[in-house]
This record gives C-alpha cells, sequence and structure tokens, in this order.
C-alpha cells in the first residue's frame, strides 16, 4: 500500500527521540482524594472524572478513565459546547504532558552558569522565599516597575494579575501581540468586542476563510461545524499560500501573495459598496461612518487588488456578488492567528465590517461576552495600589489602542534590551516560554542577560524554564483546579483527577504561597484550591460536590431578545472609528503596501498542525510518535531550480538568525514562499524527546510590530535558502 | 444506539482531516508501545501541480474482514472471525510464522521482531476494542474523531448509511461503497472523493480469496485420487502395451530364428 506514513516512516519517527516506553509503564500516581471522596474513585482506584482540557486554549470537556489510580484514558465530554465528546490529538494525547518522564516534580535553584542546565532540587520553602527575597530586592533598589511578569491566557490569570498589580508593577506580557491581536483590536474598534461568536447552522451558506486553516488549527467543535457546513452544501472560499489540509475540502482555494489579503478585501468593500450589494436597512440602522468608507474604498477596485494579489479581478468581482447572494447568511471569518504583516489591523478591519454590511449580526455573528462572568462570585480584596510607571510595552504611550490585558509582548522584550524608558531586572514568568513564542530568539536570549533575576513556573524545562534562575513545578492540567470557566449558559470546572506528581503546585497555591510572602495575602483571600472554588459558585446556589460530580454548574440563563446594540463610544457597529481617528490613525481601513522579499529571498511562512500546540508539546512522547518530521516545505518546481530535493539539509537565513533543516519539495505552496513546522529546534536538554528535533522558527523571525494593534508580523520575515 | 449485530466501522474520506487524533486515542486505550501503531495514513496525499491540487488520504487499521485470509493462513488457528463481526488473535496459539502478514491483502498484521518465541504475541493489530464495544461504547478510534470521519455501527445500516449519503452527493463521492462486497466483504467500510487505489487500497474481486484457495485446495483429496487414477491407468495401459510389444517381439524372433 502508499502509505504517507509507512511502517518504516514510522518507526522512523519513533525512534527520532521517544523511548520505547507504553503508558502502561509510567509511574503511578496517587489518585485524586478529591475525586475519592466524591465518590467518582472506587477503593480499587478505578472510575471516571469529569474535567477540562488544557492542551489548547479551546479548553474542551473531558472525562478522564482512572485505573488503578493512574489516568488511563481521556474522551471528550459530550456535554461540553466545546468537545461534543470528542477530542484532537493533542487532547487525546493530555495525559502523557501529565506522564512525561521530562516533568519538573521539584523546586528547582539554578547552580551553573545561565543556560547551562545546571540545577539543584529544592524544597518549596527555600525556592519561595528566594523568590520573594529577589523580588522584594528588586522592588526596593529599582521600584516595583523593574519586576515584569507574563503570563498568558490562563484560567488562573485573575491571581496571576493579582500578583502583578497588587506587588505594583505595570509590566504585563501575555502573549496576544504574537497571535491575534490585530483581530482582537478591529473587533474592538469595530463591535465593541474581543470576538463575536460564530454560529454555524443549516443556513450558514457562505464561508470566506482568511487563512482560518480550521482543520489543522483545530478548534473541535468549530473544525466539526466547517465539515459538516462542507457537507450540507456550504461554499467554503479559503485564502492562503499554502494547499493546507483545509485548503484540500475547501470549494475553492485561492493561493493570494501574502500581505496583500487586505487588497482583496479592500476590493470586496470596493464591489459591495459600489454595486449597493449591502443589507442597506441593517447599514442604515445599527452603523455609523459608512460614508467614510465608501469613500476611501471607492479607489479599491478589483482590477487594482488583482496584481497584487494574484487573483483576477473577475474572481473577486464573482465572490463579491456570491457572498452578498448568500448574506446574510454567509460568514467573513476573522481568522485566529492573524498577526501576519504589518497591515493586518486593516484586514481584520475589513472583515469585521465586511460582515456589518452583508447584515449577518444575530444570525451568523453573534455577542460573545468572553471568559469572565458576572455571575460568579469571588474572594473580597483590596484595590491595587496606584500605579505611576510607563509600560515597557509602549502600551499606551506607544500603542494608545491596545489594551492593557493585551499588550504588546515583543516590544517589552525590545525595552528590557535597550533599557528605555527603563531597566527592567527581574522576570516573573508564569505557563509561557517567550524563549520561543517571541521573534528572534537571540534578542530574547539577549534581554534575559540583562535581568538579575528569572523565575518560571511551569511542568517541564521548557526553553525558557532553562535559562531561569529559578524553576517552580506546577501540577499538570490532569492534576489541579483551577478557577471556574464560563461557556455559554454553563460553567466548567478543571479538578484533579490524580493527585500531582512528586512535589507539583497549583498556580492558585503557588500564587497565594508566593502573594503571602510579599505580603500581598489579602488578593488572595482563600484557604485552598476547593475553597476559591466555593466561593466562586456562592451566588449559583450550587456545591461544589454538584460540579465535581458532572464537572459543570448551570448558569441562570437571561436570555432576553437578539440585542443590536454595540459597546462602543456611539453604540453602534462602527464602520468608520473615531476613537482611531482621534490618536492619528485612519479611521476606516487603508490600503497600506506590504514589504516585498528582494529578488532570491522568501517569504517565510509558519502555521499550526494537527499534532502541536505552539511550543508546547514537542515533548509530548504520544504527539511525537505520530507527528510528520518537521521539514521546510518549498515549491517543488523553486526546489528543482535550486538544485534542492526532499531531504536535503538546507541553510535558511534571515537579517537574525540562521537555522539548519531538511527540505520537503512540495506542490502544496506557492513558488515564492516557504514554509516551517513553528515551535521545533528547542534549546533545553531537560526536553530529551524534543530536543534535536527540528529547527526553530523564532531562531529567524524578525520583529516587525504592526503600528495600530501591536500584532507582530509573523509573515513578513525573509529567507534565503541554501544547501546546508 | 440500537443493537448491533454485526460491528463494523464507515470511514469517510471527505470527512478525515488527518489529524491523527484515532491514532493517538488507540494508543493510550490499548497502551501501544512508542514505536508501534495499529493505525496508519495511507493514501497519495497532495496530487497535481501548483496551484491545481488535490489530496486523499485515508486512515486504516484492521479491516476485520468477513472471509479473513490471516484466518485461513495460519496453521495453528490462532485467528478467529466473530460472528457479530471482528476477527481477533490469540497470542497463545501463535507459533510466529509470519503466513498471515503475507496472506492478508491490506498489509495490516506486523511482526513485532522483538520479541522472542518466549515473550509470545508475535504479531499487533486492532482488536475492536473489545474492551469498548462489548460494554456500550464506540471503539476509541471512531469515539474522539472531530470531525465523524470515523463512524461505528451494525454492517447492513452503515452500508445503508454510506449509499445515502453518496447518492446525495453524486458529485462529490465516487459511487462505491469499498469494502461492501472486496474480498467477501470488510467490516471497515470506505467512502470516498478520490479513487480507492489513490487512498492505497488494492483491488479485489468479490470473490474471497480465500475461497478461491480453499475450493483449489478442496480439490487436493479428489484431485490426488483422480490423478492416481489416471496414472494406474496409464500405468496398466502402458504394461499392457509393453506386455503386446513384449510378445510382438517374442513372436518375431520366434519368426527370425
Amino acid at each position: 500500500m502508499t502509505k504517507t506514513i509507512s511502517r518504516r516512516d514510522f518507526l522512523k519517527l519513533g525512534a527520532a527521540g521517544a523511548g520505547a516506553l507504553a503508558l502502561g509503564q509510567m509511574l503511578p500516581a496517587k489518585v485524586a482524594q478529591a475525586a475519592r471522596a466524591a465518590g467518582h474513585i472506587n477503593a480499587e482506584g478505578d472510575g471516571f472524572v469529569h474535567s477540562m482540557c488544557e492542551m489548547c486554549v479551546w479548553r474542551c470537556g473531558l472525562i478522564a478513565k482512572i485505573k488503578d489510580g493512574r489516568v488511563v484514558k481521556l474522551d471528550g465530554n459530550p456535554e461540553h459546547p466545546h468537545s461534543r465528546g470528542n477530542l484532537c490529538p493533542r487532547g487525546q494525547s493530555g495525559l502523557m504532558n501529565t506522564y512525561d518522564p521530562d516533568r519538573v516534580l521539584t523546586p528547582l535553584i539554578r547552580v551553573g552558569k545561565r543556560g547551562e542546565g545546571k540545577f539543584r532540587q529544592a524544597s518549596w520553602e527555600e525556592a519561595l522565599d528566594l523568590v520573594a527575597s529577589k523580588m522584594t530586592e528588586i522592588k526596593n533598589k529599582y521600584g516595583a516597575e523593574a519586576m515584569v511578569f507574563s503570563s498568558t491566557h490562563n484560567l488562573s490569570q485573575p491571581l496571576f494579575e493579582n500578583l502583578l498589580y497588587g506587588f505594583g508593577s505595570p509590566n504585563y506580557g501575555t502573549q496576544r501581540s504574537l497571535c491575534f491581536n490585530a483581530m482582537i483590536v478591529a473587533n474592538t474598534m469595530t463591535y465593541g468586542m474581543e470576538e463575536p461568536g460564530r454560529i454555524y447552522d443549516d443556513k450558514l451558506k457562505y464561508i470566506l476563510l482568511t487563512g482560518r486553516n480550521l482543520l489543522e488549527a483545530i478548534s473541535t467543535s468549530e473544525t466539526h461545524d466547517l465539515i459538516m457546513a462542507i457537507e450540507n452544501g456550504a461554499k467554503v472560499v479559503y485564502l492562503d499560500p499554502r494547499y493546507t489540509k483545509t485548503a484540500s475540502k475547501a470549494t475553492e482555494w485561492l493561493p493570494i501573495k501574502p500581505g496583500n489579503d487586505l487588497a482583496f478585501h479592500l476590493a470586496l468593500l470596493n464591489i459591495i459598496i459600489g454595486e449597493k450589494l449591502y443589507n442597506r436597512s441593517f447599514v442604515e440602522k445599527n452603523t455609523v461612518g459608512f460614508d467614510e468608507l465608501k469613500k476611501e474604498v471607492a479607489r479599491y477596485t478589483p482590477e487594482w487588488a488583482a496584481p497584487l494579489t494574484g487573483i483576477p479581478a473577475e474572481t473577486i468581482i464573482r465572490i463579491a456578488h456570491e457572498l452578498a447572494e448568500a448574506a446574510p447568511h454567509a460568514l467573513v471569518h476573522n481568522g485566529w492567528r492573524t498577526s501576519n504583516f504589518v497591515n493586518s489591523f486593516h484586514t481584520q478591519r475589513a472583515i469585521s465590517i465586511m460582515n456589518a454590511l452583508l447584515g449577518n449580526w444575530n444570525k451568523v455573528l453573534v455577542a460573545a461576552a468572553g471568559e469572565e462572568s458576572g455571575a460568579l462570585g469571588a474572594p473580597p480584596q483590596p484595590a491595587y495600589p496606584r500605579i505611576s510607571a510607563l509600560r515597557l510595552d509602549g502600551v499606551p504611550w506607544k500603542y494608545p489602542v491596545v489594551p492593557f490585558k493585551i499588550g504588546v509582548f515583543q516590544e517589552l522584550r525590545d525595552n528590557i534590551v535597550s533599557g528605555d524608558p527603563y531597566q527592567a531586572h527581574g522576570w516573573f514568568i508564569s505557563r509561557q516560554n517567550p524563549i520561543q513564542s517571541l521573534p528572534d530568539r537571540g534578542k530574547t536570549i539577549e534581554a534575559f542577560g540583562k535581568l538579575d533575576f528569572i523565575v518560571t513556573v511551569d511542568i517541564v524545562l521548557n526553553d525558557t524554564a532553562w535559562f531561569s534562575d529559578v524553576v517552580l513545578p506546577e501540577a499538570s492540567y490532569l492534576e489541579r483546579y483551577d478557577p471556574l470557566l464560563p461557556v455559554g449558559d454553563k460553567v466548567f470546572l478543571r479538578q484533579p483527577v490524580i493527585e500531582p506528581q512528586g512535589e507539583a503546585k497549583s498556580a492558585l497555591w503557588i500564587y497565594k504561597q508566593l502573594g503571602e510572602r510579599l505580603g500581598l495575602g489579602d488578593y488572595f483571600q482563600y484557604e485552598d484550591e476547593e475553597d476559591y472554588i466555593r466561593q466562586q459558585l456562592k451566588p449559583l446556589g450550587v456545591s461544589l460536590e454538584e460540579v465535581k460530580a458532572q464537572g459543570f454548574a448551570e448558569l441562570s440563563s437571561a436570555e432576553g431578545e437578539a440585542e443590536f446594540s454595540w459597546n462602543t463610544p456611539s453604540g453602534k457597529i462602527e464602520l468608520f472609528s473615531d476613537t482611531l481617528a482621534k490618536v492619528g490613525f485612519p479611521g476606516v481601513p487603508t490600503w497600506e503596501e506590504p514589504p516585498q522579499p528582494a529578488e532570491g529571498q522568501f517569504y517565510l511562512l509558519t502555521g499550526k498542525i494537527a499534532t502541536s500546540t505552539q511550543f508546547g508539546t514537542q515533548n509530548n512522547q504520544l504527539l511525537h510518535k505520530y507527528s510528520e518530521e518537521p521539514r521546510l516545505w518549498m515549491n517543488t518546481k523553486t526546489a528543482t531550480d535550486l538544485g534542492l530535493e526532499t531531504d536535503d539539509w538546507v541553510e535558511v537565513t534571515s537579517e537574525v538568525g540562521q537555522i539548519h533543516t531538511k527540505l520537503l519539495a512540495t506542490q502544496a505552496i506557492r513558488p515564492d514562499c516557504v514554509y516551517m513546522t513553528p515551535g521545533y529546534g528547542h534549546l533545553s536538554k531537560g526536553l530529551k524527546t524534543a530536543y534535536g528535533v527540528g529547527a526553530s522558527d523564532s531562531a529567524v523571525h524578525v520583529t516587525y510590530t504592526d503600528p495600530i494593534s501591536g500584532g507582530q508580523a509573523l509573515s513578513q520575515t525573509f529567507v534565503t535558502v541554501k544547501k546546508a | 444506539m440500537t443493537e448491533i449485530k454485526h460491528h463494523a466501522y464507515l470511514f469517510d474520506a471527505t470527512r478525515c482531516i488527518d489529524c491523527r487524533a484515532c491514532m493517538v486515542a488507540c494508543s493510550v486505550e490499548n497502551n501501544i508501545e512508542m514505536d508501534k501503531t495499529r493505525l496508519w495514513v495511507a493514501g497519495l496525499g497532495v496530487t497535481g501541480t501548483f496551484p491545481d491540487l488535490q489530496r486523499g488520504t485515508m486512515v486504516y487499521h484492521c479491516m476485520h474482514c468477513e472471509h479473513p485470509d490471516c484466518m485461513s493462513a495460519c496453521p495453528v488457528g490462532a485467528y478467529t472471525k466473530a460472528e457479530d463481526g471482528p476477527v481477533t488473535y490469540n497470542p497463545d496459539l501463535c507459533i510466529g510464522c509470519r503466513y498471515c502478514m503475507n496472506a492478508c491483502p491490506f498489509g495490516v498484521p506486523h511482526f513485532d521482531y522483538d520479541k522472542g518465541i518466549i515473550d509470545g504475541a508475535f504479531i499487533d493489530k486492532c482488536t475492536f476494542c473489545p474492551q469498548r464495544i462489548y460494554n456500550g461504547e464506540e471503539p476509541a478510534c471512531v469515539h474522539t474523531c472531530p470531525t465523524d470521519a470515523l463512524e461505528y455501527g451494525d454492517r447492513d445500516e452503515l452500508i445503508a448509511k454510506a449509499h445515502e449519503r453518496i447518492a446525495a452527493h453524486p458529485d462529490k463521492y465516487i459511487q462505491h461503497v469499498y469494502g461492501e462486497k472486496e474480498n467477501g466483504g470488510t467490516s471497515y467500510l470506505i467512502i470516498s472523493h478520490v479513487p480507492f487505489k489513490d487512498l492505497g487500497l488494492p483491488e479485489l474481486p468479490e470473490e474471497p480469496i480465500n475461497e478461491v484457495s480453499e475450493k483449489v485446495m478442496e480439490m487436493t483429496i479428489p484431485f490426488a485420487f483422480g490423478w492416481g487414477t489416471v496414472l494406474s491407468m496409464v500405468a496398466i495401459a502402458a504394461g499392457k502395451h509393453n506386455q503386446k510389444k513384449e510378445a510382438e517381439a517374442e513372436k518375431q524372433a520366434e519368426e527370425t530364428k
């Protein structure tokens, strides 16, 4: 049989790093006492516990099967709207993160040079005392703002913020500017919310995806929705320079020239407005700034966009007509990892605006509240101290419209290096890996060199932990409680399905312990994790035991009439944004010419695969087992012209770095692009499965920041490729 | 779920996104070692020339044939075809001869070269998750599939469902349900948008291969007897002929004397 993974290839993959251990041979951990007390686990240590996945941020509901006190299988929870009974490969492999032989199970204190990987084990008392004393020392000497804090999109984030703002530092690093700042800021400016929800129902007729590779960058329920929408006859048009798995299922694939998505969308607006194909009554009633928009897009004709995008004018016109025909049951998808070029903010604004012109509100797009619910309680806490220091990431003094909660992470790193407007001295990092995530890895390591003290909270020695002074071992997502997560009309629980292994502890415990040592105990008024959740549940009148039994609690649903109001300054959908205009940015989407690679250079593209999440899962042996060897994709014809073949070693050079990797010659990419799977090429030898596999995209990514949204332009790096 | 008389799988290549959740799920559920697998990805993958491209892959494991060639080839009866569908393997009987590997038209049974005779269990293949299906659960691979590309149910019902789906989308699907009849039928049924051979599937006659071979083998005894009779008659005839010749020669000799 012809196999894309033959048995031989399979073995090759398996032998690359993983040992021959099967799960059954891993060390047992004690069954969760709470689960036993709740009656989910019988006297023999067997049973089922409901909890929530954390292999990505989609957070599917799961049911863990426990045997002899060990978690032996995870399945999707059919009650959870994000999983509906399914789990993706990452979710399925989640127990291997917990049973990773490379887990850090005691606090570690560095004894060698930074980056040498020499640590000694320490007690929690010693490690926490050390962290607290170093942080206090920095605060006393340089001010609280000299301590940088970063963590991203975790359920324990409110407590992390208590630590950061209670301590008095404005310096908050999140990962979002490396991902979807363009989308979030664009939606906030248009709809007054970060990301409207999407409804995939039987009526949905048309979906336009701009680089949203939903069949590889899996969000379990939405991926399922897309496949079923296709089966039900919805037309899917997909823009991507690569023939991804999503491209292969789409009705129409348009291999657009990178950086020019904006031209495509401006031309769509031009047709929809020019030919009066928009929903007139909706626009008149619910939007502001139509005239300014109309005036601006008049110059963006399909004929103008065609040479920029590589998409014929008649195709653009046809798609505009098809969208209008299908409206309001048409979705122009914002995409997710959307900060690709410095003009991406305008692309996202054009997309958000197009949905408004199609009048699909409450039919396809709906208001989404985000992850906080006013229905939940919380422990009492004092107000934060007043912070007057500037943020190192330029928010808002350089990036006036970027929300504080989001920030501009790469700028934060750059200003640690420059020491401008002041010098940072310490960095507290929780469940985050800036050495791998930020562009220009060399510069991030340089930033580390400027700091007196770095502490990382994680479950393994990721690259950032490897370069840290103290590593605090967190309990994995199957070993701990986290604050509750509201989804729709339910609130979901993450609870330990096994007891933490070794000395690992939950973030709720770590932050509280540290907070108390820093004199911030008032921000952590809970006895333990269960007490925190009980305080959250109090207004609902539901007991923790009930929630533990089924994994969720019902929120009282206050479903009223579908609303047509938005949290913008005008209360309407803002086609023209006065907020943007006031700070000197164009109020409507405007063309900005993207930079192009010089002769002999390629666009360096990155993008997700189904078997990994960013740079945090490459050490998972089960995912490693079923992932293809990461190679640099190059169009077959281009490779032939350069005398290159599949599996040749190549040298990839950008203006900030150079990597060596193997080549994959493929038809599935534009001739002017190369692609690499992000998140490989780890530096930490503490990751025995991942170390030595693939090359690091962050080693070659150049830092370019979108001046409006603060997003890192991840596809704007140009590289040369030659035989190594 | 209705009562399942004959357990079977339906795989829809148009829905499969090659995410490999099924492979991971199987590895965990069945505690498969890290360098082994019971499911594979097959197919040509991306074909064509940029930008006119197509993609076809499938995921497969044991096809649970209605007339398993592994079972016919096994000299010690280590394979069993259950009446309700699953083809199972008994490691206690296996002598490690690898005939099943050569017999299977889908290349499914895999030999474990690391294990000696004492360890037993030379062969590894899909078991149909008996620990799950006989407890009212779907097999692990099916249960987790994020796009319902893999489904589980009664074979007759799945065949009906498959025909219904391909008939509803005639411009999308190849109008054939692979495994309904191939090799006498399999319990892993496949529908696809690309030719089945591009998914790596062999073209097989409807009549099971092993029935053809069994028919031939059944002929051995009659054939042995029959051929024996023919030879005996030849021998007798030849003998008579010789006797006659000898007699004639003797007669001639006598005449020439």
